[in-house]
């Protein structure tokens, strides 16, 4: 969120994270390949590798899908959620060494660019069973590269964060690519029903995990308030809010956070400008609003980052009546001064 | 949830985490990585058993015998003798280098040497790949695959196919180079791509027919004139098929003479298994197959 752009900084969390996360992968390719090279002593290291890159590039995508929702529904996986994009990155290698082995392996040395090949080797694409399911592998593995290629900040910021996000949601389009990419593939060639038991599985928990999350979020987004006053809108009591904490609530199209700190209410958009994060479940930190899943920091009077940073956030009229607290749902520009209501 | 102070706040930022949080997620890691780990170890239970073919790569082997060009590309090397006590003999398919037929470098050889190869006795150099008593050889020009070219003294069978008649079969249509060994699995949907774009090279279509019992038989495939149906099989290339077809013996080969277009037809995974006895047998193709310097034996 700087105004200059410096190379990320690995503290003692991440360097846990990534460790972690290394030795998973290298753990997981040796058990790959040595149980398969001990039941099958026939074994090709090319298709091993193939096969062992694939499988663990699709468990590190079931495990960077489900943490969004997992710390939706429970806070305390905030911290695997932090540095997601490590995941992503190292998941898109994995991936590349897969689809990029098996280019290699299937369409190099013949008598076509290997990447034409890939697309008019097989050419029944009228065809389900018969469909070239190597083509699906491939726009994942793109969609991959441009999500793993734009997850630094410097390209949410250039992009601008409603592009950034929509581009990384396309993430959904490939994990859609690859169920099909592995159905209409291995599936059809392999007849142990492991595999599609696992990727029935994968899938059942992805869907059910998100399905959980939204219900609580449309649960949270259809809350009404009945009583209104000159534009103002009874939201909850005053009591309600924690010290340096927060409510959110939905009222119209406007997602508000109404933070109580230093004896006051601050009303300010729930959206943080970094990646969507919801800043109501934040915390007010040294005087700033933090939101839960970056840390990026917003004063809780004006909706500004602290200088030098520059984000900016719409801010709200709030006002207390009778130990009720009302807010106007009417956004200011982003970046307006208010004064916020006494609590005493 | 997520805005009582009774909730720990994480912050990536800082160098620690809470206490709480860092033994929640401790606890989850711990339970997250060993499943991962025991999937990895239940996808690679759960493969296909790997072919057992042989791909000698990286290893050059010199084998002596009788060039035919027809019905493709091949040496044909005596094997001592059947169990009646006549010759018996191996072809030797000769395949080339990536995804290509030989008969680039045997046509440049022929020009570089001056000399036709067809019915000589040829010695060529090149990597053997081999499974099911079947024995290819890959020739590459970087290696200079032919050592030497003499007369063919002794005329082989070869010259006398036998004309087994017309024949239904049904099987997968294969390329042999992947098949028989350098490529696991070299069959099926994974391996599909690979298997039109060799054909498509010119490598020679094979049907891979299995019968009940699990037993291979292995036909070449060439249009009824025995030219070459590559382009026009690429539509049935690693599918199920049926071919009607004349069956011709080539010693312990069996090559099927069809036309793709009237002949050829797709059908379901179940149809594919022969009824048992039904296929054309040919003892000399299942007969076991090791390697020599000098030939083999």
């Amino acid at each position: 969120m700087g105004a200059h752009y410096t190379a990320v900084g690995w503290n003692r969390q991440k360097k846990i994270y990534d460790w972690l996360l290394f030795a998973f992968c290298v753990t997981y390719l040796a058990v790959f390949v040595a149980t398969t090279a001990a039941i099958n002593p026939d074994y090709t290291f090319e298709t091993v590798l193939i096969r062992a890159t694939s499988t663990l590039a699709f468990v590190l995508l079931h495990i960077i899908l489900s943490i969004g929702p997992l710390a939706r529904i429970n806070h305390k996986f905030l911290p695997l959620l932090y540095n997601r994009r490590h995941l992503g990155v190292t998941m898109f290698f994995v991936a590349m060494v897969h689809g990029g082995f098996s280019i290699l392996q299937f369409h190099a040395l013949g008598n076509t660019n290997p990447f034409l090949s890939l697309f008019l080797s097989n050419t029944q694409y009228n065809s389900l069973p018969g469909f070239p399911f190597q083509a699906l592998g491939f726009f994942a593995l793109l969609i991959l590269l441009l999500m793993a290629a734009t997850s630094h900040d410097f390209w949410l910021h250039n992009l601008s964060p409603k592009i950034w996000k929509s581009l990384h949601m396309l993430v959904y389009l490939a994990y859609l690519l690859i169920i099909m990419h592995v159905m209409l593939g291995v599936i059809q060639y392999e007849t142990n029903p492991v595999l599609v038991t696992v990727l029935g599985l994968g899938a059942i928990t992805i869907i059910s995990l998100h399905l959980i999350a939204g219900a609580r979020e449309v649960k949270k987004d259809n809350t009404t308030y009945t009583n209104r006053q000159d534009g103002f809108v009874q939201v909850c009591q005053v009591a309600e809010i924690e010290n340096d904490r927060a409510k959110m609530f939905c009222i119209g199209a406007e997602r508000i956070a109404v933070f109580k700190t230093a004896g006051k209410l601050f009303a300010i958009s729930n959206v943080c400008k970094h990646q969507n994060g919801p800043l109501g479940e934040g915390k007010v930190i040294d005087g700033c609003i933090t939101c839960p899943w970056h840390g990026y920091q917003y004063l809780p009077h004006n909706g500004q980052s602290p200088p030098p940073f520059k984000e900016q956030v719409s801010t709200y009229d709030v006002i207390i009546k009778e130990g009720y607290v009302w807010v106007n749902p009417v956004a200011y520009p982003e970046g307006t001064e208010r004064p916020g209501a006494s609590v005493h | 949830m997520g805005n009582n102070n009774n909730e720990a706040f994480y912050i990536g930022w800082v160098g620690k985490a809470p206490a709480t949080l860092a033994a929640f997620v401790k606890k989850y890691v711990l339970f997250l990585l060993p499943t991962g780990i025991a999937v990895a170890f239940l996808l690679a239970m759960a493969q296909k058993k790997f072919g057992t073919g042989n791909f000698e790569f990286g290893t050059l082997t010199q084998v002596t015998g009788v060039y035919f060009d027809k019905p493709v590309p091949c040496l044909t090397v005596t094997a001592g003798t059947d169990v009646w006590g006549k010759p018996a003999y191996v072809t030797v398919p000769l395949i080339g280098y990536g995804k290509f037929w030989a008969e680039g470098v045997l046509t440049e050889m022929e020009k570089t040497k001056g000399v036709t190869l067809n019915n000589k006795q040829v010695t060529m150099r090149g990597t053997l790949l081999y499974n099911d008593g079947k024995v290819f050889m890959q020739i590459d020009g970087n290696d200079n695959p032919v050592t030497n070219v003499a007369e063919n003294k002794h005329p082989m069978p070869t010259a006398q196919p036998v004309d087994i008649g017309r024949i239904l079969v049904k099987g997968e249509i294969v390329d042999p180079k992947c098949y028989f060994g350098v490529m696991k699995p070299g069959e099926g949907k994974p391996h599909e791509d690979c298997a039109i774009r060799c054909i498509l090279g010119g490598m020679p279509p094979m049907l891979h027919v299995v019968d009940r019992n699990g037993r291979s038989n292995y036909y070449f495939i060439v249009g009824t004139g025995g030219d070459k149906i590559n382009n026009s099989l690429k539509n049935y290339i690693a599918k199920p098929v049926e071919i009607k077809a004349k069956a011709v013996q080539f010693n312990d080969l069996v090559v099927l003479y069809t036309n793709a277009s009237q002949s050829i037809t797709a059908i379901s995974k179940s149809a594919m298994l022969q009824p048992q006895g039904s296929m054309v047998a040919c003892a000399a193709m299942r007969m076991p197959v090791t390697t020599t310097a000098s030939g083999i034996k």
